[in-house]
C-alpha cells in the first residue's frame, strides 16, 4: 500500500517546524517504526526518531500517532491509517530535541535514577514463586513512558516521579529478599511521590504491557501504610491527611469534613486559619454547620473494623 | 432495576447537600425507589489502605444483598471504590477471608451479588433515556453544558464494565436538549485528591478544566461526583487566581442539571449554594422558556 507519513519536524538549524510528509511503499503489518526507518533510510536521512530493537521489548520508540501515545513498533500502519495517512508526533510531556525524538532522560530515567534501586539482601535464601508473583507482573515494565505521558498529574507539574518511575520502586518493597522496605516507603512518599498520584487509572489505561501502574501505586500506598509510613519527611501534609481522613472514618463512621481539612491543613491554629475563608463561605451557603459532626449508626461496628485489621495485617498504628 | 439501596457518601450528607436533595427529588419524579443504607461506612475514598476499605465496603454490599437491592451511588469516587472491592469480591478465596476475618463478628457474610450503579448509569440502563427524554418540561435548549467526568466513571475498564458508559453524560445531556461542549480533561482528575495534599498541582488541574470548558463557551459544567464539585466550584476561585487569569464556572450537580430540564425550580435544587453563581445560567434557561411560551 502507498502510505503517507506525515512527521512533525522541528530543531536542526533551518527546518521550518510543522509537519512534513513523506510517500513510502508498505504493507498493512510494517510496524509505525519500520515505516519511519523506511522514509529515513530512502527519503531523508535527517529525519530524527527514537527506537532500538523494534519487537516491543526496548521501550524506546514511543510515538504520538494520530493522536494517541504508542509504542511505534507494536502497531501496524493497517490498522492506524486514516485514508493511507498516519500523523506522527512527540510524546506529550517529555522535551523533544530534534523532530519526534525526545530527551528520554529527562522524560524517563532522571527521574527513575532519583529513586534507590536494586535489592538490598542480607542472606543468599531464594524467595518462592508464589511470593515473586506480584513483582514479576511489575517486572514486565520496558520503561515506554506511556504511563508517565497519560498521567494527570505530570501534565500540571513535570516533576511528578510519574508512574514508570514509582512502578520500579513497587518491584522492590513487594521482593520479600530486600532489606529496606521501610526507607524506600519513605523515600517514595517524599513530594512528588506516591501521595501525589490522583489515582486517575489514565496509566494503567496507557500501559501497552498490562502492568497497571495505577493498581502498583495504590498497592505501594497501602504497603507504606502497612510499615508506618504515611509520608516522606519532608511531605508531612500526606500523612496528615491520611491520618486526619482515617481518625475521622474509625471515629464516626464516616468523614468529617471539617476536622479533614483543619487538621489536613496543619491543625487547629495554622488549619482553622487557612480553611477560615472557605469555611465562612460554605456557612452562609448552608454548606457547612457549627453543630459537632454526628456519628453514623454503624460506626462502632465500623471502628473495630479498623481494629481487626491492625491485628490481621500487623500495621502499625 | 426500579429500586436501589441508597448509598449518598459522606459529601451528599455534608458539604454538599444540594446534590442529596436534588437526587432524592429527580429520583422520585422519576417514579424509582430509593431505601438509604444508614448503619454503613465511608468507602474509604481511594485515601484508605484497601486492607482496612475492602472490609468496610464489603460490610456495605452484604448489608444492600440482605435487602435484595443494588446499590446507588452519586458519587464518582464511592462508586469507583466500592466498584473496585465488588470486582476483587468475586474471587471466592478473597470473599471467603473477608467474611471470615472481618464480617463474621457481626453475623454477616457477603455472597458476592450486589451489583454497584452510579445514579448516571441508573438514569441511562434503568430508567431509559427515552423516558428521560419524556419527562422533559424545560429543554435545556441554547445551554451549552461541558461534561465533566472526573477519573471513575471512565477507568478503570474492569470496574466501569461498558464501555458506552463513557459517554453516558453527552446522551443525558443531548436527551435534555443541551448542547455538549467537549473538552480534552473532561476525564482527568479534577485536582481534589490532592487538594490537601499538593494544593499548586490540584489547582492548576481546576484551572486548566474550568478555563478550557470557559473559552470553549460552556454556560456550565455538569459533573456526576461531589467530590469534582467541592473542587471546580470550591477551589475554582483560587484556581484562577494562581491560573492568573479569570474564570467563572458555574458547576452542576448531573441531578441538578436533571432537575432543571424535569421543571424543578433552582431553588429546590440548591442551585443558590453553590460558589460560583448559577445566575447566569438560569437567566438564560429562564429567557429560553420564556421565549419558547410565547
Amino acid at each position: 500500500m502507498e502510505l503517507t507519513l506525515n512527521v512533525r519536524r522541528r530543531g536542526g538549524g533551518a527546518l521550518e517546524p510543522g509537519l512534513q510528509a513523506y510517500q513510502i511503499e508498505v504493507t498493512p503489518e510494517t510496524s509505525v517504526f519500520d515505516a519511519l526507518v523506511k522514509a529515513r533510510e530512502e527519503q531523508d536521512g535527517s529525519l530524527a526518531f527514537r527506537g532500538n530493537c523494534s519487537v516491543g521489548f526496548c521501550g524506546d520508540c514511543t510515538l504520538m500517532v494520530n493522536g494517541k501515545q504508542v509504542v511505534s513498533c507494536l502497531v501496524t500502519v493497517g490498522k492506524v491509517q486514516k485514508d493511507n495517512e498516519i500523523r506522527i508526533e512527540p510524546i506529550k510531556y517529555a522535551t523533544v530535541t530534534k523532530d519526534v525524538m525526545h530527551d528520554v532522560n529527562q522524560f524517563l530515567w532522571d527521574k527513575a535514577n532519583s529513586l534507590s534501586a536494586g535489592i538490598v539482601s542480607n542472606s543468599t535464601a531464594a524467595a518462592t514463586e508464589e511470593e515473586l508473583r506480584p513483582v514479576r507482573t511489575a517486572m514486565r515494565c520496558t520503561m515506554c513512558g506511556l504511563c508517565d505521558d497519560g498521567c494527570t498529574v505530570i501534565d500540571v507539574n513535570t516533576e511528578f516521579k510519574g508512574p514508570a518511575a514509582l512502578t520500579r520502586i513497587f518491584r522492590y518493597v513487594f521482593d520479600p529478599r530486600d532489606t529496606r522496605h521501610v526507607e524506600r516507603a519513605v523515600e517514595v512518599g517524599e513530594i512528588n511521590g506516591i501521595w501525589d498520584c490522583v489515582h486517575c487509572w489514565e496509566a494503567s489505561e496507557h500501559c501497552p504491557v498490562g502492568i497497571d501502574p495505577t493498581h502498583r501505586i495504590m498497592e505501594l500506598r497501602d504497603r507504606s501504610v502497612r510499615l508506618g509510613v504515611k509520608s516522606g519527611r519532608g511531605n508531612r501534609s500526606a500523612a496528615r491527611h491520611y491520618d486526619a481522613f482515617e481518625r475521622s472514618v474509625e471515629k464516626s463512621g464516616w468523614l468529617d469534613e471539617r476536622a479533614l481539612a483543619i487538621q489536613s491543613s496543619g491543625g487547629l491554629i495554622r488549619g482553622g486559619l487557612k480553611m477560615l475563608p472557605t469555611g465562612l463561605k460554605a456557612l452562609r451557603r448552608g454548606k457547612a454547620t457549627l453543630m459537632p459532626h454526628p456519628k453514623r449508626p454503624g460506626a462502632a461496628q465500623i471502628a473495630k473494623l479498623f481494629e481487626r485489621y491492625r491485628q490481621v495485617t500487623g500495621t502499625r498504628h | 432495576m426500579d429500586r436501589f439501596a441508597f448509598y449518598p457518601g459522606c459529601v451528599a450528607k455534608g458539604s454538599c447537600p444540594e446534590l442529596y436533595e436534588s437526587v432524592t427529588l429527580v429520583m422520585g419524579l422519576m417514579g424509582m425507589g430509593i431505601e438509604e443504607l444508614e448503619d454503613v461506612g465511608c468507602t474509604g475514598a481511594g485515601v484508605l489502605s484497601a486492607e482496612v476499605s475492602d472490609p468496610i465496603n464489603a460490610r456495605t454490599l452484604a448489608k444492600a444483598e440482605r435487602l435484595g437491592l443494588p446499590v446507588m451511588t452519586i458519587c464518582s469516587t464511592c462508586q469507583g471504590i466500592i466498584g473496585a472491592a465488588a470486582l476483587r469480591l468475586q474471587d471466592p478465596e478473597y470473599r471467603s477471608y473477608i467474611n471470615r476475618e472481618f464480617l463474621a463478628e457481626e453475623g454477616l457474610e457477603y455472597q458476592g451479588t450486589t451489583e454497584v450503579k452510579h445514579f448516571l448509569w441508573v438514569l441511562v440502563e434503568d430508567f431509559g433515556i427515552d423516558q428521560v427524554r419524556g419527562m422533559v418540561q424545560r429543554p435545556l435548549e441554547g445551554i451549552s453544558i461541558s461534561p465533566f467526568y472526573g477519573c471513575y466513571l471512565r477507568r478503570p475498564a474492569d470496574v466501569i464494565e461498558r464501555p458506552e458508559r463513557k459517554k453516558y453524560i453527552e446522551t443525558v445531556t443531548e436527551a435534555l436538549g443541551a448542547t455538549n461542549v467537549d473538552i480534552s480533561g473532561k476525564g482527568k482528575c479534577c485536582g481534589f485528591p490532592t487538594l490537601m495534599i499538593n494544593e499548586p498541582n490540584s489547582l492548576a488541574m481546576t484551572a486548566k478544566h474550568t478555563g478550557e470548558a470557559q473559552d470553549k463557551g460552556a454556560d456550565a459544567m455538569v459533573v456526576p461526583c461531589p467530590l469534582c464539585h467541592l473542587e471546580l466550584d470550591g477551589e475554582q476561585e483560587q484556581a484562577a487566581s494562581a491560573a492568573n487569569r479569570t474564570i467563572e464556572m458555574p458547576i452542576l450537580h448531573l441531578p441538578q442539571m436533571v432537575g432543571l430540564a424535569f421543571g424543578v425550580s433552582p431553588k429546590e435544587l440548591g442551585l443558590g449554594r453553590h460558589f460560583v453563581t448559577t445566575s447566569k445560567v438560569i437567566a438564560k434557561l429562564e429567557l429560553a422558556e420564556a421565549a419558547t411560551a410565547t
